[in-house]
């Protein structure tokens, strides 16, 4: 049986209060929830202060470089699609630099949990607007106030018919925790984009302020496969926010459309070099 | 004219003001950050354009709209921004388009550190994207050449026609020194003549990088050619500090040579022979003034450089591999000391080489 002390402990960069340590706890109890152990999972990454989480837990682990969380991640998978594979990013490494991959990992569907520290800011580069900050909020760059909209991660996620889109908050660990269990065990790309309070730079999105609107979406009558209700209920932000799982639409993942992965990960199927042999003589 | 304390990374954004840059296109990494706050503080007030980009792509692309459009335009970033931004600065050298950008270079490779390193010398002297382009590639060492070779940066880059590189480090970013502020302001002016600024005059002119003519493009690669031979004889600048009667010659750029003359001075108390020669402009590299120097006596060259030999190569070539030389460098975000510079000299002046 997989144990909390099996994905270790370290110290940790992050600023004292930060709501990182809420999403580590939750993924760690999580993983240990569904008794992965550490050599079964792989977490990869960007850059950022979200995308630091890698270094604190004792697993698989690859910190690649800022936006690219979601492509070392579908490769790794594609190579062993046995390892159970998380990609941890950031609102700006996922939403801005990488936009493009998430929109292309979404149309690919690999069974991956991508978990994205939604803090609405540039937490590493000490304070500057993200994809996810709110009109009219000051930094030190956005001086007058933020002016563009922000992007909407679950409204394009559903848009974009990814297979599992959630919301969750680092301030509800127990709730994030289901959320991020669910996740796991859904087969095919699973988004949780986790509101997180980044207490040094963003100082408008507060625990306290978090807390006074989200309530849990689950409620009597909510279809997770109906696409439009989804969409409809994603737009809600502002007094209340939503919390749980939006959307699910189970379809194959990218790994079956791989033919070769059938009779197991390439790591265990190494190629025969009969069939190479065969396609050279067909060139000579 | 006034005197004020600012650090490097400010220094570059009065530059830029004063140069008539208009536009400014960014994207947040340390140790380039503070270029793009100030950018985001000056420019507004000015009247002039300032974009927080989503990726450093982004950045380099609005560049490439702006610069079509004859605006005076900036950038600025560090290593792995500035990796990103290679397939943009192919593209500004391919269309001939003026801009500026700005690498304060932090250590690799991949995600390095923060630290000061000298590593993007290749990348951005020789070239860096595809194509057969040089960037103009400036290297002050002040806080006051942060500001002076910006402006000189946009002058070049309007003359020629192509993509001005400053290249600097992390601690010339944070340094803080006094700054004179420049005497005059250019008035930002677009040049009819080959801008696309969506006027009667400009209907005619054309901005692009895509012959699809093979014989078309190979001519126009010669043109090219032609004018970095033109920047090679008329644009060299460097500092020579003793260098020309000396016996062991220190070649070394940015912040390194800073650290090389207080390494010059004290072996020349010690009755060493020794002199500095700092490169201003990488490319055009002072090819002619270094072969000179070689030719002129017996000596020896070192490279003092925070990086694995990249500008040592350059002193050979422009040497032509007559003299002896050696490389004292460190990499991964140290700063090289003075004393390894001075052992360095030691050791060549006791004969140990
Ligand atoms: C190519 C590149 N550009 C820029 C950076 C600098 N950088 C590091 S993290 C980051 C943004 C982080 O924001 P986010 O993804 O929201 O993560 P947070 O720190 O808020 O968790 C930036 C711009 C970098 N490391 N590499
Ligand atoms: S800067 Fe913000 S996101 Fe980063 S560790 Fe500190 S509180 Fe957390
Ligand atoms: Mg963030």
């Amino acid at each position: 049986m997989v144990i909390m002390d099996d994905y270790g402990k370290f110290e940790t960069a992050w600023c004292p209060g930060c709501g990182n340590f809420g999403i580590l706890k939750a993924i760690k109890q999580a993983l240990v929830d569904l008794d992965r152990s550490p050599d079964e999972v792989l977490i990869a990454s960007g850059i950022g202060q979200s995308s630091k989480l890698p270094h604190y837990l004792r697993c698989n682990t690859f910190n690649g470089l800022h936006g690219r969380s979601l492509p070392p991640a579908t490769g790794a998978k594609v190579a062993n699609h046995e390892l159970t594979v998380l990609a941890v990013t950031g609102d700006g490494d996922c939403y801005g630099e990488g936009g493009n991959h998430f929109l292309h990992t979404v149309r690919r569907n690999p069974d991956i949990t991508m978990i994205v520290h939604d803090n609405q800011i540039y937490g590493l580069t000490k304070g500057q607007a993200s994809p996810t900050s709110e009109i009219g909020m000051k930094t030190k760059v956005q001086t007058h106030g933020v002016f563009n909209m922000p992007l909407n991660p679950l409204s394009l996620a559903i848009s974009l018919d990814c297979s599992f889109v959630s919301r969750g908050y680092a301030g509800n660990i127990p709730h994030l925790t289901k959320l991020i269990e669910k996740a796991i065990q859904h087969k095919g790309l699973s988004l949780v984009d986790v509101l997180q309070p980044c207490v040094s730079f963003n100082k408008l999105n507060t625990f306290k302020w978090y807390s006074e609107r989200v309530y849990d979406i689950e409620e009597p009558g909510y279809e997770l496969n109906d696409r439009v209700k989804a969409f409809e209920k994603s737009l809600e932000w502002g007094d209340r926010i939503p919390l749980g799982i939006f959307y699910v639409n189970e379809k194959p993942s990218f790994e079956e459309h791989i033919e070769v992965l059938e009779s197991g990960p390439l790591y265990k199927n190494i190629p025969k070099t009969e069939l190479v042999n065969k396609l050279i003589d067909g060139f000579i | 004219m006034a005197t004020q304390l600012v650090k490097g990374n400010t220094a570059a954004v009065i530059g830029a003001l004063y140069a008539g840059c208009d536009c400014y296109f960014g994207y947040p990494i340390t140790p380039a950050s503070e270029i793009l706050q100030e950018a985001s503080k000056y420019f507004p007030m000015l009247g002039r354009k300032f974009v927080q980009a989503e990726s450093e792509e982004a950045a380099i692309n609005m560049v490439y709209g702006a610069a079509s459009a004859g605006h005076r335009v900036m950038t600025a970033s560090s290593g792995p921004g500035i990796s990103l931004k290679q397939e943009g600065i192919s593209y500004l050298a391919g269309a001939e388009l003026p801009c500026v950008i700005v690498d304060i270079m932090r250590a690799g490779p991949g995600l390095g550190n923060i630290g000061p390193e000298q590593g993007d010398y290749s990348q951005v002297v020789k070239g860096g994207g595809h194509g057969n382009y040089k960037n103009i590639v400036l290297a002050p060492n002040s806080v006051q050449e942060m500001c002076d070779m910006v402006i000189k940066g946009f002058e070049l880059a309007f003359k020629y026609r192509n993509p001005v590189v400053v290249l600097a480090d992390g601690v010339l970013g944070q340094m803080v020194e006094s700054l004179q502020f420049p005497e005059v302001s250019v008035k930002p002016e677009i040049d009819t003549s080959w801008a696309v600024s969506g006027t009667p005059q400009t209907r005619e002119n054309l901005v692009t990088s895509i012959f699809l003519d093979f014989n078309q493009l190979e001519e126009f690669n010669y043109e090219i050619q032609e004018k970095y031979e033109t920047i090679e004889e008329e644009e060299v600048d460097y500092e020579d500090y003793m260098a020309r009667d000396a016996s062991i010659i220190l070649v070394s750029y940015g912040i390194s040579s800073r650290i090389c003359r207080s390494a010059v001075d004290q072996a020349r108390k010690e009755g060493i022979n020794v002199g500095l020669f700092r490169p201003k402009t990488l490319f055009p590299f002072p090819k002619k003034e270094l072969k000179e120097i070689a030719g002129s006596k017996e000596c020896t060259f070192v490279s003092v450089e925070m990086s694995n030999g990249q500008m040592l190569e350059d002193i050979r070539l422009a040497i032509e591999c007559s003299r002896p030389t050696s490389l004292v460098y460190r990499m991964g975000g140290n700063l090289i000391t003075m004393d390894q510079v001075l052992e360095r000299i030691r050791e060549i002046a006791a004969g140990e080489e």
